[in-house]
């Protein structure tokens, strides 16, 4: 039996003895190569899911919509190494209860083999080393190291050019398991810190505050990347102020589910390079 | 409507003389909303500061902008002013156009322009000001002083003198201090265990003192007034209320020979021990890592030897205490500096290579040769000592960078000492300068010249070196212009005084601030000595910086009169400056919570008409919260606001720029 009809029926089965209430997955997507969530109430439902290499999406993102876990009953959900790194998170900013969700855990091999992942709770999953070791795809590496290489104007003119193209649609606050603010900074008119309309400044002020608040807590799933219909390389942006924070202070988002976040707690050796 | 009244003081000079201060008057004479703007050689006179209340009372002001000097000045006299004119003290704000403006500026017309915008930006926010209340808060009067050197001690015998309780927290067995260790004292030469012993005494005798020896401060929580205290008491393995100190098990111990800290090696002591014989409490204690049963299983001799019943306990555990205290004086003291850093001087290599604060215990008549100036290696009389001043104090390079203070006289006093016990020895003093500023340490220093007939060389030593059985100091002598070669029996080192080792992280754990070398740091070297910035907890000795005892006692007593100042009422009027979470917008993410430096920040349930849970959220308390703002900082959802400087108020100002 393959993975997809093993997750299937594992998925019915979770649904049909009442232990969850929902199981989000993966259906069919729009094209071949796309997947979309797929959200099953029944064990009919949780026939429709797909498991194959295409399903590249943080279902994590779900978790965290408003209201759906207040009642207490668990839910399911696939996940990546990544969304299960953003569980971790989310946990430890109090925002999901370890308790509630059912992972069904996967890993996409050499980009085409998918492999079941053991283990159905969030404490099954050891992955803080694995996290460690962790090294985002050459390509990422080497466009980082490019613009690392730049001096601070050329720099801030790549920057300047990339936010530029920001239409402001938020998609990638849609799409990011770490947004789940109800009401997101850049909403706040009483005073107006974030111009809403998309010029250059403006763009600024949102993807710096984004950046900023995603320091030390992106979980590298990629997702506000492939959201942006403009095409920044949001996931840049991340992976530099991800690299910031582990070297100054040897903290790795999602390592585990009882980190204190890291901008709001401190460590007798952190370094004070910028107190005198 | 906004009424406001803008006051520009001249300072004398200090602001005229760089800000045009007509045109500043001029410029916000039309800013909207201004409705009288004034200019005066010094508002903060009487007859400036009646002035701003006869026009807050003639044109029913609404708001105040004083264009002066930095908050920190006057902003309580202009906030007094507008309270006698019945305006709510917080509807007032201090435009700093002196320190951030005329003072740093040259050029007069950028200077006014800065002035203007300055005050602009303190005029938007004043019209966004709210009427606040001040909070008062019980203040709890007793004291907690950690660390029982001479600093500590007097400190508490001040505040318990004057009636309010005293906890005194000493980690090592005794308490003491450095003082316990020296032998006398300049500039008096009064023997300093007999001027030390009655202090200690009456510390642990004082009905007010709670004196914890061999016990650590562990945690300290809230605020000033108002401070939770957790005390470690480290396990002395002997039962202080049962012991009598009689010493029995100290002479039956069989592990004799461990280098005595207190005698800086020169003796020995044992594994259960006090450090020294007027040790206070006279209650020893065992070296867990030293004693033979801890070791092994076996030996208990002690045990056996003691004639009173479960007075040795080998099971004893460490214990804590919790405290609730209202104010904190920290007396930690200092150290010597790691002589290591020096090998030219060929200390550790030559026995006979001594630390100023070895030669106080060879000299002390409690110590290990009674008194005798006598040579480490072999006992014998040294006949001529040479004495190394700033053996690592004013040397950036491999030492630091500031002078220690108490070695010049300290060196003196030792070629004294060593004078006055050998007759016919030479002592021969390497030194930079003579710094022998303070009340009868000129004519000491004088004295060990004129008198006691001690050889002061000028210049630093190079190196110190052993040839045919004498050390050999080489140097220069720089008022000759020569290099010299000094033969020697014995080579003191004065080094440098440096704060403990463990300095920096106490103070995060206590929350003070310190300097690049671990020194606490004072809120204002000149006005505030013996504050630190931390509301509530003060400084006194050596832990501040080098100091003798004359210093030090002079500083535990004003941190005394402090402390007795705060406890003198029973409740303290706190600035309202709080923060307060917008309980609609929380995400309940805790953030602030972790952040908060005081654990203002605790969490609310939120239910509904039925009891219903509906979410968790933020909610700031107003008691513990100091207005720091990191939460707001920290709050992504943006939920979190601090009174006084609320966004909106800050957001104005930035936008009057
Ligand atoms: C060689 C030498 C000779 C000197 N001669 C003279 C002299 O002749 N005349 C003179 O006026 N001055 C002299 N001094 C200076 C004198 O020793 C100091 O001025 C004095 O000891 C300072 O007192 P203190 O209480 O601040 O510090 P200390 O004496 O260092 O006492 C600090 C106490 O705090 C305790 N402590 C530290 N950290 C903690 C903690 N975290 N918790 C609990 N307890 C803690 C320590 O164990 C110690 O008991 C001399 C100093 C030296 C080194
Ligand atoms: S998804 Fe792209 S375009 Fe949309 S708000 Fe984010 S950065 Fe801007
Ligand atoms: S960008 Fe910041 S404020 Fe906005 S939703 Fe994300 S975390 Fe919250
Ligand atoms: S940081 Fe902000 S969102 Fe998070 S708990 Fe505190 S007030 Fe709420
Ligand atoms: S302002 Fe915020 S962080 Fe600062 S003390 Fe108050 S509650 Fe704590």
């Amino acid at each position: 039996m393959g993975i997809q009809e093993q997750y299937r029926s594992e998925a019915a089965a979770l649904l049909s003895s009442g232990e969850v209430k929902l199981v989000i997955g993966f259906g069919a997507g729009s094209t071949a190569d796309r997947r979309r969530p797929l959200f099953a109430r029944t064990p009919e439902e949780a026939q429709k899911f797909v498991l194959d290499a295409a399903c590249i999406a943080n279902l994590s993102t779900y978790l965290v919509a408003e209201g759906l876990l207040s009642d207490g009953k668990k839910v399911g959900v696939f996940l990546k190494p990544d969304g299960i790194r953003s569980v971790n998170i989310l946990i430890s900013e109090a925002q999901l209860k370890p308790e509630q969700v059912v992972i069904l855990g996967y890993a996409i091999e050499s980009g085409k083999d998918v492999a079941a992942l053991e283990g159905r709770n969030i404490s099954d999953f050891s992955i803080g080393e694995k996290i460690r070791k962790l090294t985002p795809p050459p390509h990422v590496i080497e466009a980082a190291e490019k613009i690392e290489a730049m001096s601070a104007e050329e720099r801030f003119e790549y920057w300047k050019e990339e936010f530029s193209k920001c239409i402001k649609c938020y998609a990638c606050r849609q799409v990011c398991p770490m947004c789940y603010c109800r009401r997101c900074i850049v909403d706040v008119n009483q005073p107006q810190w974030v111009s809403t309309s998309s010029h250059t400044l403006g763009n600024f002020e949102w993807n710096l505050v984004r950046a900023f608040h995603l320091a030390g807590r992106c979980a590298s799933c990629g997702a506000c990347d492939r959201a942006c219909p403009v095409n920044i390389p949001l996931r840049l942006v991340n992976y530099r102020m991800g690299k910031e924070v582990r070297s100054a202070f040897d903290y790795v988002a999602g390592e585990n589910s009882d980190q204190k976040p890291v901008l709001a707690s401190f460590k007798q050796d952190d370094p004070e390079t910028f107190i005198l | 409507m906004a009424k406001i009244g803008v006051f520009v003081c001249h300072c004398g000079e200090n602001i005229a003389s760089k800000v045009d201060t007509g045109n500043l008057v001029k410029a916000l004479s039309d800013h909207p909303g201004v409705e009288i703007c004034n200019e005066y050689k010094y508002f903060c006179s009487d007859p400036g500061q009646e002035t701003v209340k006869r026009a807050i009372r003639e044109n029913n002001l609404t708001g105040v902008v004083v264009a002066a000097c930095s908050p920190r000045m006057h902003e309580t006299t202009f906030r007094k002013a507008c309270a006698e004119a019945g305006l709510n003290p917080y509807m007032l704000e201090l435009a700093n156009i002196r320190e951030q403006c005329s003072w740093v500026h040259s050029d007069k017309d950028q200077a006014t322009e800065k002035a203007i915008e300055i005050t602009r930006s303190l005029v938007e926010k004043v019209k966004r000001n709210n009427e606040l209340k001040p909070i008062s808060v019980p203040v709890t009067r007793r004291a907690l002083v950690i660390g029982g050197g001479i600093a500590g001690i007097q400190a508490a015998l001040d505040i318990a003198g004057a009636g309010r309780e005293v906890i005194l927290v000493e980690r090592e067995p005794s308490i003491g201090g450095h003082m316990s260790q020296l032998s006398e004292t300049f500039p008096t030469l009064d023997c300093s265990q007999c001027i030390l012993t009655p202090r200690m005494v009456e510390a642990i005798q004082h009905p007010n003192i709670k004196v914890l020896t061999y016990s650590e401060v562990e945690e300290v929580d809230g605020y000033i007034g108002n401070f939770k205290v957790k005390v470690r008491k480290k396990a002395r393995y002997v039962d202080m209320d049962k012991c009598t100190g009689c010493g029995d098990c100290i002479q039956k111990c069989p592990v004799k020979k461990i280098p005595s800290e207190f005698e800086c090696g020169l003796g020995n002591r044992t594994a259960i021990y006090t450090p020294f014989a007027q040790a206070v409490p006279n209650v020893p204690v065992i070296d867990k890592n030293r004693c033979t049963y801890f070791k092994n299983g076996k030996c208990k001799i002690c045990q056996k030897t003691c004639q009173i019943e479960n007075c040795i306990d080998f099971e004893m555990q460490d214990t804590y205490e919790e405290f609730e205290i209202g104010a904190i004086v920290v007396a930690t003291g200092f150290q010597i500096q790691d002589t290591t850093l020096y090998g030219e001087y060929g200390y550790g290599k030559y026995k006979d290579v001594i630390t100023g604060l070895s030669f106080e215990r060879l000299a002390s008549a409690s110590g290990p040769t009674a008194g005798k100036i006598l040579r480490p290696s072999d006992g014998k009389e040294p006949e001529t000592v040479v004495f190394i001043q700033c053996a690592g104090s004013r040397d950036p390079s491999k030492g630091v960078k500031y002078c220690s203070k108490i070695c010049c006289m300290y060196t003196a006093k030792h070629a004294m000492l060593y004078a006055h016990k050998h007759h016919d020895g030479n002592s021969k003093i390497f030194y930079m300068d003579i710094r022998a500023a303070g009340k009868g340490y000129d004519e000491f220093t004088r004295r060990a010249i004129e008198e006691d007939e001690a050889e002061y060389l000028r210049g630093r030593v190079s190196k110190v070196f052993e040839e045919n059985g004498k050390l050999v100091v080489r140097g220069v002598d720089t008022l000759l212009g020569k290099p010299v070669e000094v033969k020697a029996d014995m080579v003191v080192l004065a080094t440098a005084i440096v704060p403990q080792p463990d300095a920096k992280e106490f103070a995060k754990k206590i929350g003070i601030g310190y300097d690049e070398y671990g020194f606490y740091n004072e809120a204002h070297l000149k006005l505030r000595p013996v504050e630190t910035a931390t509301a509530g907890i003060y400084l006194c000795g050596a832990c501040q910086s080098p100091k003798d005892i004359p210093d030090s006692v002079a500083q535990a007593s004003a941190t005394a009169a402090k402390v007795l100042g705060l406890f003198s009422r029973e409740q303290l009027e706190r600035e309202p400056v709080v923060a307060a979470v917008g309980e609609s917008t929380c995400a309940g993410c805790w953030g602030c919570v972790s952040a908060c430096p005081y654990n203002a920040i605790e969490q609310k349930e939120i239910r509904d008409r039925n009891g219903n849970l509906v979410k968790e959220v933020a909610s700031v308390n107003p008691g513990l919260c100091q207005g720091c703002g990191t939460c707001v900082t920290f709050c992504r959802s943006n939920s979190i606001d601090l009174a006084g400087f609320t966004e909106k108020q800050i957001f104005a100002e930035v936008m009057a720029l």
